[in-house]
Formats: C-alpha cells, sequence, structure tokens
C-alpha cells in the first residue's frame, strides 16, 4: 500500500535522513521508533509530501506521489484544532481545503463522530474540550479526509498516561472500523507494541532502520495481552536495539 | 437578569459615578468658581438644556466617526493583507503607515480642509487616517502568527494557498482585526471632533463648543465634552458588541443557534468536559 524506497534528504548539505525503505501492507499498523532527532519527522515529511527528498521514491498505491501533498492523511502531537470552528466544521476541514464543504460531507462526518463517542459534541468549540478529546477530533479530521494512508507523528505524545491508555484501546476500535493503513511514530516502546503489526527501529541521526520486528498478538488487543510474554519479549527485544543504538 | 450580567453593567455605571463623584468632590474641595469650571451636575444641566440643539449634532458627529471607522478598517484591513502576500510590499509599505501616524493629526487637518472642503469628506479622512493604523498593525501581526504547523498541515491536506488563505489565514484574523478596531474606536471620535474643530463653519459639536468658549458658557463647553465622551465609549461598546458576535468561539462553548436552544443549553468550560 505505501512504499518508501530510498528516500533521504539533506540539508544546507548536513543529512537529516540516510536512504530509507519501508513498506506497509493494506491494513497494517507499523511503528516507528527511535532516539529524538533520528528523522522520523523529516520522513513524515517527505511521505506526506511537504518535503521533496533528495533521492528515491514514494508510492501509495502503486501511484508515485513523490513531492505530491495531500495523498495521505496526517495528524500530529498537537492537534491544530482550528478554533473558530465547531468539532464538525474541524472534521470536515479537509473538504474545506479542497474543493468546499458539501451537506454530504457533513452528515458523513457527524455520522463518523457520532460512531466513535463524539456524537454528542459537534457543535462544541474547541477550546471547550479537554486533551484527549481534541485529539479524537484531530483523528476524526485526519480519517474524513478520506486517505486510505494516515501518518500519526505521536498523536498522543502529550497526553496523560492514564488519557493515552484510553486513546489505544480507542484508536484500536476506530482502525478497525476504517481499515485504514497506518504508520505511527512514538517514543514510547509500550504504545508501539500494544498497537503494532510491526514495529520499525531507527538508529541515531542522520537516522535509517535498524531493525524491525513482527508483533504476533491477535486483534483486539487486550491488557492481558500487552503484559504477555510475547508483548514482553517484543519490549526488551526493542529497548535493547535503542540503547545499543544510544551507546554507539 | 443572571448574576453575571448585572455585575457586567452595574461595576461599570459604578466606575461612572466614581468620576463624577471625584470631579464633585474637587470643585468643592479647592472651592473652584462655576464659569472657572462646573461641577458635573452643572454639566450635565447644560447639555440637557441644549438637548435640541446638541442632539443632532451629537448625530453628525456619530456618523463622520461611522464613515470614517469603516473606511479606515477597510483600508487597514486590505493593507494588512496585500502587505501579508510578499515581503516586497510589505517592506515598501511599513515605513508609510509608521509615517502617517508619525504625522501631528492637528498639523496635517488645516490642509485637508484646504483639500477637501467644508463637508464631512475631511472629517472622515482624519477620522480614518487614525483607525486604519491599529487596524493594520493588528491584522498584519495576526497574519504572521498563524501557527506554521497548522499552515503545513492544511498543505498536507492538499490545500491550495488560496484555499488555505481562506479557509486558514483569513478565520485567523478575525481576533486580531477586532483588537485593532477597538484601539481604532476609541481614537475615532477624537479624530472627527479634530476635523471639526479646524473644518467646521460652525454647526458641529466642535462649532458649539467653541462658542460656548467664547462666551463663558463653561458649563457648556464641559458638557459637550462629556456628550463626545459618551459617544466615543458608546461606539467602543457597540463594537465590542459586534466582537462577541462575530468571534462566538471566544465566549462560548458551543456554536450559537438562532432561536430559544441557543441560551438554555448547557454551558460547559474549558477543563470540565469528559
Amino acid at each position: 500500500m505505501l512504499a518508501v524506497n530510498g528516500v533521504s534528504r539533506a540539508f544546507d548539505g548536513a543529512p537529516a535522513l540516510a536512504p530509507t525503505s519501508l513498506n506497509v501492507a493494506a491494513g497494517e499498523f507499523v511503528s516507528l521508533v527511535g532516539p529524538s532527532g533520528c528523522g522520523k519527522s523529516t520522513l513524515f515529511n517527505v511521505i506526506s509530501g511537504l518535503l521533496e527528498p533528495d533521492a528515491g521514491s514514494v508510492r501509495i498505491a502503486g501511484r508515485d506521489v513523490t513531492g505530491r501533498p495531500g495523498s495521505v492523511g496526517y495528524m500530529l502531537q498537537k492537534d491544530l484544532l482550528a478554533p473558530w470552528r465547531t468539532v464538525l466544521g474541524n472534521i470536515v476541514l479537509g473538504a474545506a481545503l479542497t474543493r468546499g464543504v458539501t451537506a454530504a460531507d457533513r452528515a458523513a462526518a457527524a455520522e463518523l463522530a457520532e460512531r466513535h463517542g463524539l456524537g454528542g459534541f459537534l457543535d462544541h468549540y474547541p477550546h471547550a474540550l479537554s486533551g484527549g478529546m481534541r485529539q479524537r477530533v484531530a483523528l476524526m479530521r485526519t480519517l474524513a479526509t478520506g486517505r486510505d494512508v494516515l501518518l500519526l507523528d505521536e498523536p498522543f505524545g502529550a497526553l496523560d498516561a492514564q488519557t493515552r491508555l484510553g486513546m489505544h484501546r480507542w484508536l484500536q476500535e476506530v482502525r478497525a472500523a476504517s481499515g485504514s493503513t497506518v504508520l505511527f511514530v512514538t517514543h514510547d516502546v509500550d504504545e508501539a507494541v500494544f498497537l503494532s503489526d510491526r514495529v520499525l527501529v531507527m538508529g541515531p541521526r542522520p537516522g535509517a532502520i535498524v531493525d524491525e520486528l513482527a508483533i504476533d498478538l491477535p486483534r483486539p488487543r487486550t491488557l492481558e495481552m500487552a503484559t504477555s510474554e510475547a508483548a514482553v519479549a517484543a519490549k526488551r527485544r526493542i529497548l535493547s536495539l535503542l540503547h545499543a543504538e544510544a551507546t554507539t | 437578569m443572571s448574576r453575571s450580567t448585572l455585575r457586567a453593567i452595574l461595576i461599570p455605571l459604578a466606575s461612572v459615578v466614581l468620576v463624577f463623584a471625584v470631579w464633585a468632590a474637587l470643585i468643592r474641595l479647592f472651592g473652584v468658581d462655576s464659569f472657572v469650571a462646573p461641577t458635573p451636575l452643572e454639566a450635565l444641566g447644560a447639555v440637557r438644556e441644549d438637548w435640541s440643539i446638541l442632539w443632532p449634532l451629537a448625530l453628525q458627529t456619530l456618523e463622520e466617526t461611522i464613515y470614517g471607522f469603516v473606511a479606515g478598517a477597510v483600508l487597514g484591513f486590505v493593507l494588512a493583507v496585500g502587505m501579508a502576500q510578499t515581503r516586497i510590499v510589505r517592506d515598501l509599505l511599513y515605513p508609510v503607515l509608521v509615517g502617517s501616524q508619525a504625522v501631528p493629526i492637528i498639523a496635517i487637518a488645516a490642509p485637508l480642509v484646504i483639500l477637501l472642503g467644508f463637508g464631512i469628506l475631511p472629517k472622515v479622512v482624519i477620522v480614518a487616517w487614525i483607525v486604519f493604523f491599529p487596524v493594520a498593525v493588528s491584522v498584519l501581526d495576526g497574519l504572521a502568527r498563524v501557527d506554521p504547523d497548522l499552515v503545513a498541515l492544511a498543505r498536507a491536506m492538499g490545500g491550495s494557498r488560496a484555499r488555505i488563505f481562506r479557509v486558514i489565514r483569513l478565520p485567523a484574523t478575525v481576533g486580531p482585526l477586532f483588537s485593532g478596531l477597538k484601539i481604532g474606536a476609541t481614537y475615532a471620535v477624537t479624530g472627527a471632533v479634530i476635523g471639526e474643530l479646524v473644518g467646521s463653519t460652525g454647526s458641529s459639536l466642535a462649532g458649539y463648543q467653541r462658542q460656548a468658549n467664547s462666551s463663558l458658557d463653561t458649563a457648556a463647553v464641559w458638557g459637550s465634552t462629556l456628550l463626545m465622551t459618551a459617544i466615543g465609549i458608546g461606539w467602543f461598546l457597540l463594537v465590542v458588541g459586534i466582537e462577541r458576535l462575530a468571534t462566538p468561539w471566544r465566549t462560548r462553548s458551543t456554536r450559537p443557534r438562532l432561536g430559544f436552544g441557543a441560551s438554555i443549553r448547557p454551558d460547559h468550560r474549558p477543563g470540565d468536559a469528559p
């Protein structure tokens, strides 16, 4: 579904991203973990089309979208909700930015929000919502763009641990319903293991992917699985990789 | 009427009473003669006595203020949007903007009257001259402060430059626009009065005051000053009212609906959402 091929990028001669390749299958959930400044953000900006890579290509469903924005759904740690738009108005932002919002867009957005527990907040302004609710709205906005591939860049990074656990369960449900393909960046190894089908570990700057491991746990994932032998083993392996990279 | 609405009305009224009380006390304390400076009651009495003359003059001042204010606001907004488009235009026009405000209004008023005649036009131009600056500066600032991450997100969503301007940048200027308008609103009436002072054949609030001054009718001088002040305050409050209607997200937690449901919906505040 998403194929990144030998993508690299330097800023003013300083490499920010070593040639990187990765593939995400349709409906797969893949996480990227790595130290700060390992080039994750650069990689995401290239995949989203905001940044032209120096070399390499990005393909979605076989189509070359290198340097072409608007091909993936994109979500950041900051919710970036427009304060003057209601929850519903924020969810249809993608339509407003590309072709104008139709009644059908509004109906679809309302239906989406209701299905995922935001039904009572459609007319609320973002400032009236908690951080967790705002991130939910931001994800709904990303889904409503109708893109098959979602790039989620530390979407829960600013939330407290308690809220984050709720968000993990919620994200699982949402994705089970939408069938989206997800590439997820996080610092939180537990989060990566709990949510992902596959975890890619990046090395330090100017990062490239140093290893990957599959998380063989059935879905939907439960609390028991998060503390199961397999999950703990995966976590140990990822942490040891990160530590090895940190000391070299 | 709710407690908070009552407070919002009563406390400003109390501050008006306070100002008048201090004024009256000072007159008493220093034993100032009423032809030197009147008490507030004498000043208000003079306004009431001449109300039939003053009322049409006040409307005229208000008219000059409104036209000038709207013209200045539109000019300031258009300038800011234009300047935000390219760096060259901004760097070229910014010194002009600042220079325009360094010109003493009172000095430019007389030449403007020679240029534009004794009608309403020079007053409108002076008001616009004063109002456009805070509007232009605030809107420019607002455009510069739009979160670059939000713009990047909009680009990643496939938004064109024009769409991003309309859907993201322009709405983001509404708040700063009103900040500029409120600053402009307090000065606008001053501008109209300066225009009247310099370029009126007599029938204006400023002309009335000049006449009262030359006939040593001090109470009428102070009274007409109070009237001008009242127009200024009224205009400011109107702008604040429009701001509340135009930016519901600043004061409300939900989108206002027309009809009865609007005011009785439960109000959530930031922090108490689930």
